[in-house]
């Protein structure tokens, strides 16, 4: 089989694909007994309801709401009145917990932190950096994973990662520990605060992966019994910092 | 282990009881497992209850949940065809399928072009409802459930028993003892080490597989994104690490845009597991950009029909098009709680299952008895998040069955000799007049032990009355010169209040009003 063939295979099912679009369009309209709809119809309940867009906490509130849900969910999280204060508590954690390989995000808010200078024993890589590199596996290995995040939501307690070049996925997915910092100006009151950014940015604005992240993996599957780290990382930190 | 898993699950096929009936039997002699349903349903309900309630205004949520779902539903074809399209502008290859065999054989297909030797499957019940783990071994594609709950049933080679924890029905025993067999040595049956070995077995699994497989909670119409709530990160994993991910879609899981998510994201976590989110929400929208250094480089979704399409436009149960797969009808249902989900038979169990199994597979003579496995209370509506009258569709089920000609022939004639028995007062006193000297036979210390033929399933577990030896209607007399004997020093304002209220009835009788009869 030859990349060709394949691609040819592709644009074959697309053929099918397309064909059956339209049959199954069609069924759908017969059955609901009305031509088919081909102008956006009128969406009255779109969203949370009212009472609920109105809905802001003050700053602190949202600080304080963030840190009880990310905590009652088993994740931790610091106050930092900078980033000079969170490079001491990654470099302090890394010691702490025998880190031998970090992997980071490539972005400059990190790059900055100069972590690879206060942990000469860690090898501290950057996603993406170099063509060559098995970064899975780099991911995959890692004992703590740093990123940036876009977003934060106080209500649910979540942290929000958008995919790119620079950010990938498995940075926050692979490695054990994961150190979440979040800028105080991204964190939220609510879920649609962030959502409604993605409905703006519309199908060509957004990247591959939108990820959520509310507290270590988990899960009750055996006896009900309360598992962390089941296959992301067991230990979440969330550095709010602002 | 695969092939293991594959040859075990169709011997369990082979002995698995024809009724809802004796399938619930076989659980409730489990009491592991009775004992386990409870706990968890209940444990999940009061979650749910709980969560409702600290968020507040939780049936305006409700409402709002109903309407979007019913919005998008009366306007599928626009918004499906809208998905499809962006779907494919973010460089998903997108399939239909309108049965079950075509989605199996286009999954079957992209397997074979990929050459995968391995798919990694996160939680998806629209691959149990086509058996497509089965369908992948069969051309020697090893598949791998990766949901802890889901890999440990797996090797059992059973099927998930509960929507949102699969593995309810086994012990921690059980479950070392199957990961022991697969580790090759003994685990103790602690949560954490039989956790950690699943962990580290199957990180390996993910990054050498071929395949990711996935199901979808909601596909966003505008942006062409799907959806994915989970708590133990493999749906990630599998979307993230092999380099070909295949999504199974019903094509009824259409929201139009990322702000309805957040109706839905909040009765769904809450409704299903009592949590504020899911540890992990994750929305796709397309393969791994040009410069990603992760993610599938192809993704394929196929949207499937099997069934689903037949609810539209029917006014019965259309809206059962509207379930988000949460789990709390099962924890809600009296039923679900003795029986458990095994004894349901189908893909989907508890009072959704009752009403969805029928509905998908049009063979209403062949899942006669699901829909009697319900007591009508209503719970499940109560706890439905979108609102679903569930109770009523079993009904309608009921009748259907009845109509088409699959009703209970024993019971029907049961019905019919009963009619004609009541229908005259002679008949119905020498009937009993036989009946009393027949139980003659039968009768022990003033009840019927016996479990002879029909009386089996009543005596099984409590002992019958005997007939009376006079029944109240021949006793009458008796008792009406008593009454007469001792009524009669009525307090004379009573007995006139009475007799007024006599005087009005026969006058209303006469004009003609609806009076008893």
């Amino acid at each position: 089989m030859t990349e060709e063939t394949h691609i040819k295979w592709l644009e074959r099912m697309e053929q099918d694909s397309r064909t059956k679009q339209q049959a199954f369009m069609n069924d759908i309209a017969r059955r609901l007994k009305r031509p088919r709809t081909t102008e956006a119809p009128t969406h009255p309940y779109r969203g949370a309801p009212d009472y609920w867009q109105e809905f802001q906490w003050s700053s602190v509130e949202r600080i304080d709401q963030f840190t009880a849900n990310f905590q009652s969910a088993g994740g931790h999280v610091f106050r930092m009145a900078d980033m000079d204060e969170a490079k001491a508590f990654i470099v302090n954690k890394a010691n702490e917990m025998l880190a031998r390989y970090i992997l980071r995000q490539n972005v400059s808010e990190l790059a900055s932190l100069r972590l690879e200078e206060e942990l000469a024993d860690t090898r501290v890589s950057v996603w993406n950096t170099n063509l060559q590199e098995a970064w899975k596996a780099r991911a995959a290995e890692a004992d703590i994973g740093i990123v940036i995040a876009d977003y934060a939501v106080a209500y649910t307690g979540s942290i929000t990662v958008l995919s790119s070049a620079d950010k990938g996925r498995s940075v926050s997915l692979l490695p054990t520990a994961l150190i979440a910092i979040i800028p105080l100006e991204r964190l939220k009151t609510r879920l649609g605060e962030v959502l409604i950014d993605f409905d703006e940015a519309g199908q060509s604005g957004l990247p591959a992966g939108i990820h959520f992240i509310s507290g270590p993996s988990r899960s009750a599957d055996i006896e009900n019994d309360l598992t962390i780290g089941v296959h992301g990382p067991g230990i979440v930190f969330a550095l709010l910092v602002g | 282990m695969s092939q293991n898993a594959a040859h075990t699950k169709s011997e369990s096929n082979n002995v698995k009881p024809a009724s809802v009936k004796e399938r619930a039997d076989l659980a409730l002699n489990n009491d592991f497992l009775r004992k386990a349903v409870r706990f968890t349903t209940e444990r999940l309900r009061d979650g749910k209850q709980k969560a409702a309630n600290d968020h507040g205004h939780w049936e305006e949520w409700r409402e709002r949940g109903r309407q979007i779902r019913l919005h998008t539903i009366a306007h599928l074809d626009y918004y499906l065809n809208l998905f499809a399209d962006n779907a494919r502008a973010n460089g998903t290859h997108i399939h239909f399928a309108a049965t079950g065999e075509e989605a199996v054989k286009i999954a079957l297909e992209i397997a074979q072009r990929k050459q995968a030797a391995s798919v990694v499957k996160s939680k998806s019940m629209v691959t149990e409802e086509l058996h497509l783990n089965t369908a992948l071994e069969s051309i020697d594609v090893e598949t791998i459930e990766t949901d802890l709950g889901e890999y440990i049933i797996q090797l059992a080679g059973e099927t998930p028993s509960h929507i949102i924890i699969p593995a309810i029905h086994k012990n921690r025993y059980q479950i070392a003892e199957l990961l022991s067999k697969e580790a090759g040595e003994e685990l103790l049956p602690e949560t954490t080490i039989l956790a950690g070995f699943v962990r580290r077995k199957l990180r390996e699994k993910f990054l050498e597989a071929d395949i990711g497989m996935t199901g979808c909670n909601f596909a966003i119409a505008e942006t062409g994104s799907m959806v994915l709530f989970e708590n133990e990160g493999n749906a990630r994993m599998v979307t993230t690490l092999p380099k070909t991910q295949i999504t199974l879609m019903g094509m009824e899981r259409i929201i139009p845009s990322w702000s309805d998510l957040e109706v839905m994201a909040t009765l769904l976590p809450r409704s299903a597991t009592g949590q504020k989110l899911t540890v992990y929400m994750s929305g796709i929208s397309g393969p791994r950009r040009k410069d990603d250094g992760d993610g599938p480089e192809e993704q394929h979704i196929i949207i499937l029909d099997n069934g689903r399409s037949e609810q539209l436009g029917d006014p019965e149960f259309q809206e059962l098009l509207n379930c988000i797969r949460c789990g709390a009808c099962l924890n809600a249902c009296p039923v679900y709680r003795h029986i458990g989900g095994h004894a349901y038979g189908g893909t989907y169990s508890g009072p959704i299952g009752a009403v969805l199994t029928p509905a998908l597979n049009k063979n209403v003579d062949q899942w006669d008895d699901i829909a009697g496995a319900s007591s009508l209370c209503g719970a499940c509506y109560e706890a439905c998040p979108v609102k679903i009258p569930l109770h009523d569709m079993l009904i309608y089920l009921r009748r259907r069955k009845v109509e088409r000609g699959y009703g209970d022939k024993v019971e029907g004639l049961g019905m019919k000799g009963f009619g004609a028995i009541m229908a005259k007062s002679q008949r119905f006193s020498n009937v009993m007049k036989v009946g009393r000297i027949g139980q003659k036979l039968l009768v022990r210390d003033g009840g019927i032990p016996s479990k002879l033929g029909p009386l089996k399933g009543w005596n099984n577990y409590r002992i019958a009355p005997k007939l009376a030896d006079e029944s109240f209607r021949e006793s009458w007399k008796g008792l009406q010169e008593e009454l007469d004997k001792n009524s009669r020093e009525m307090d004379p304002v009573i007995q006139k209040r009475m007799e007024d209220l006599l005087a009005k009835r026969k006058l209303e009788e006469l004009e003609g009003g609806a009076g008893h009869d």
